[in-house]
């Protein structure tokens, strides 16, 4: 029927301006990690534990950062993954 | 303000804040400010910029937010500009002769 065609024109429309607005963050943030590669970077995590490092890499969908030089409280881990799960939130200059 | 759910708003819904001085509460009691430069929309980790001696950008992972306040509605013609620039890269010198 004519409205349930209408409905779908708009529902069609609406997922178009949702995929444009994801592609546009997505560039932003993927932007944002390609800075941050060679970088040292501060980790806040949870437990109040921060630690630096040089960043590497993540994977696509943000669960683990790929690092080196990993300076824990209890010595420098030469590479590492870091869950991201783990992080509160990081920091860096650009 | 946006209270919770934050990862749960959609493409459209984070939009709105980009180029927007925001506040960022998340973990136990951290709270940042900054230029919301873009909200990823895998992890829905929030990217601030903020501009002193250096530019300093703060991700705050999508899981770890709690509320996001607007601090300041828009930004002015100069601070948009230094937003859209701070992640391009470097122009590639001239080749011309």
């Amino acid at each position: 029927s004519i409205s349930s065609s209408a409905a779908s024109d708009s529902d069609s429309e609406q997922l178009q301006k949702e995929q444009d607005a994801r592609s546009v963050l997505r560039e932003g943030f993927l932007r944002c990690l390609l800075s941050m590669t060679n970088k040292k970077v501060q980790f806040q995590m949870y437990e109040n534990v921060k630690v630096e490092a040089t960043f590497g890499a993540s994977d696509i969908d943000v669960l683990n950062f790929q690092v080196s030089d990993l300076h824990t409280p209890i010595g420098v881990q030469k590479e590492a993954l870091i869950r991201c799960q783990d992080v509160i939130s990081f920091t860096f200059d650009v | 303000m946006m209270q919770c759910g934050w990862p749960l708003m959609g493409p459209l819904r984070w939009l709105h804040y980009v180029n927007k001085e925001v506040k960022v509460r998340a973990g136990k009691g951290e709270e940042h400010r900054g230029w919301l430069l873009s909200v990823d929309p895998v992890s829905a980790s929030v990217v601030l910029v903020s501009f002193g001696e250096a530019v300093a950008v703060r991700v705050v992972m999508g899981h770890a937010v709690e509320a996001v306040e607007v601090l300041r509605a828009a930004a002015d013609d100069e601070t948009a500009k230094r937003l859209r620039s701070v992640f391009l890269p470097p122009p590639s010198p001239c080749l011309d002769p």
